[in-house]
């Protein structure tokens, strides 16, 4: 029988909005030491920058990094603050010039880095999105990173016996993901012509953490369906914060911040080439990731609203 | 040596001629000159070039950048890709892509990891983000601003990017069935590959530039093509649409 409709009881729809002061608390249940994170954006866009610094105030270590195909200076902040054990990360550059901490901590094997190309990531991830257990490729051959990527496996077609390779799914335990905007049930809208491979991450994810830098009203989403990108049922937990991807950008609302990469940049350079000056790297966590109370904090400590005005007007006149 | 073209705007040009009409191919990160090539390109002789394969589709960015892959760089565009549709692009392939590397071999493959032991190394690099086009596209091109002894090496230290792999007999074994790597371009010169070796072939020197400088510059033993000549340089047509429409801000005029 059905249940008595008078009965029944009527709760509200629940949030996925989390208080900015709440959203260390909440990665740090979702993540733990030795788990594994997905970061969406690339390079220099899109990056959840803000949701970063709280796993590294949160203390993890030992974490499996995974991340869209590209990534920069938020992975090498994660192996600066020694959160990081193992990387699945195609490519680690910040495009004119290395990553230095993950050269560093290659170089001197504190880190494994595993040799994965963006067909083994996107691969996986499409597996888990897909419900089965490895994705087929063929596009590989002759490359060592065949060889030394643990992620994949030959095997040959069942139906006509051609070899193939094989990329098993790749199931993050937490995905942390920047947009423009969202409603406070997760329904999540990127207003930047790029979106990358964050619907796919928020697919194979099993908790998907998304920054946005506004929450709008439920009607907005209602009013354009084609604007969402991940669909709300996706999405764990949506938080408001703003430039929550500094010093990366959020298109069309802020551009990159540039001097504030290459300035973390000089510094990893410096310590490779004279680990006596650790203190540095130390020093600019305190200042950037530990000491700020909330992300309002970092801001100021950054250079408060005259700098991140100047990255508004950037972006608006690309 | 005065010229009246940079490195930067010399490598992009020579690049552009070779890219046809009606092609489809694309650069990705870190690729100022080959998007500058395929810019120009689109701009003279190849109007129905289709610019896609790393997520944007035929851009029209107001600046050269030296990333292709953000909103920054895109000005306009026809429209976004994902990571989902070039999974697809990398099985189907391009026409035509560019790498570049940390080292390059006599065979064309080329080295993004490391330079040294893969457990040790002395230098880890950026890796690759997507390799499949060197193996699924039709051709590719090496851009490559350091031409010297430590990066033109006998034999890569880390194969990240396919190139001819150990020659005719390897490239048949591993199922490589396309041209791979069709032209070298240095500061210095061009190599091609010669049809049965498979191996580096000079074909021609920039203006100035001499046969012993490229032979002390390169860390093997290379043949020359007999029609050796000299690198045609840009045309004033290509340099002027170079810096009116493809590179306005001069991106290309520092790299020398």
């Amino acid at each position: 029988m059905f249940p008595d409709p008078v009965a029944q009881p009527h709760p509200q729809r629940r949030s996925k909005a989390v208080d900015v002061a709440d959203i260390g608390r909440v990665i740090a249940e979702a993540l733990a030491d030795g788990g594994s994170v997905c970061i969406g954006g690339l390079l220099k866009q899109g990056r959840p920058v803000a949701l970063v610094r709280e796993v590294i105030r949160a203390g993890r270590k030992g974490l499996k990094l995974f991340s869209s195909p590209a990534s920069g200076y938020d992975v090498d902040l994660l192996i600066a603050a020694g959160c990081v054990a193992e990387t699945y990360l195609p490519v680690v550059t910040l495009e004119h010039r290395f990553c230095p901490f993950f050269r560093d901590a290659v170089e001197r094997n504190t880190i494994k880095a595993h040799a994965v190309d963006a067909l083994t990531v996107v691969g996986g991830l499409m597996a888990t999105t897909n419900g089965v257990p490895y994705q087929p490729v063929t596009a590989w051959a002759g490359s060592d990173v065949i060889d030394l990527n643990p992620l994949i496996a030959r095997t040959t077609c069942p139906f006509d016996g051609t070899p193939l390779f094989a990329v098993q799914a790749i199931r993050p335990d937490v995905a942390l993901i920047h947009a423009q905007e969202a409603d406070e049930f997760g329904n999540i809208r990127h207003l930047s012509t790029m979106t990358y491979a964050d619907a796919l991450i928020a697919r194979a994810s099993r908790t998907v953490i998304v920054s946005v830098d506004r929450i709008v009203p439920a009607e907005k989403i209602l009013a354009d369906p084609t604007g969402t990108t991940i669909p709300g049922f996706y999405v764990d937990h949506v938080v408001q914060i703003p430039f929550g991807a500094h010093p990366t950008a959020s298109f069309p609302n802020y551009s990159v911040d540039e001097e504030f990469i290459d300035a973390f940049a000089d510094i990893g350079d410096a310590v490779r080439k004279d680990p006596n000056r650790r203190d540095a790297v130390e020093a600019y966590l305190d200042r950037h990731v530990r000491d700020p109370r909330d992300p309002f904090d970092y801001l100021d400590a950054v250079g408060g609203y005259r700098r991140l005005s100047a990255l508004e007007d950037e972006a608006r006149f690309i | 040596m005065s010229r009246p073209y940079s490195t930067g705007e010399l490598l992009a040009v020579l690049l552009s001629r070779d890219l046809q009409d009606g092609e489809t191919g694309a650069a990705g990160a870190a690729a100022l000159i080959p998007m500058a090539a395929i810019l120009l390109a689109r701009a003279s002789h190849a109007p129905n070039m289709q610019i896609a394969g790393e997520m944007f589709v035929n851009p029209y960015p107001k600046v050269l950048s030296s990333s292709m892959l953000d909103d920054r760089a895109l000005g306009k565009c026809e429209a976004a890709e994902t990571f989902v549709e070039l999974f697809g692009h990398s099985h189907r392939g391009l026409d035509f892509f560019f790498h570049s590397g940390l080292q390059y071999d006599q065979y064309g493959n080329v080295n993004l990891h490391c330079i040294g032991p893969w457990d040790r190394p002395q230098v880890r690099g950026p890796g690759a983000a997507n390799f499949s086009y060197a193996i699924r596209s039709r051709r590719f091109y090496i851009c490559a601003l350091d031409h010297s002894p430590r990066s033109f090496v006998e034999r890569v230290d880390f194969l990240t990017i396919p190139g001819n792999l150990s020659g005719p007999e390897s490239r048949r074994a591993a199922g490589l069935t396309h041209q791979g790597p069709r032209y070298v371009l240095t500061p210095f010169c061009v190599f091609d590959f010669d049809e049965v070796t498979l191996k580096m072939r000079l074909m021609s020197l920039h203006p100035g530039v001499t046969l012993d400088e490229v032979v002390s510059r390169t860390g093997f033993a290379f043949d020359t093509r007999a029609d050796l000549s000299e690198t045609k340089t840009p045309t004033d047509d290509e340099l002027h649409l170079l810096r009116t429409i493809v590179d306005p801000g001069g991106s290309l005029k520092s790299i020398n």
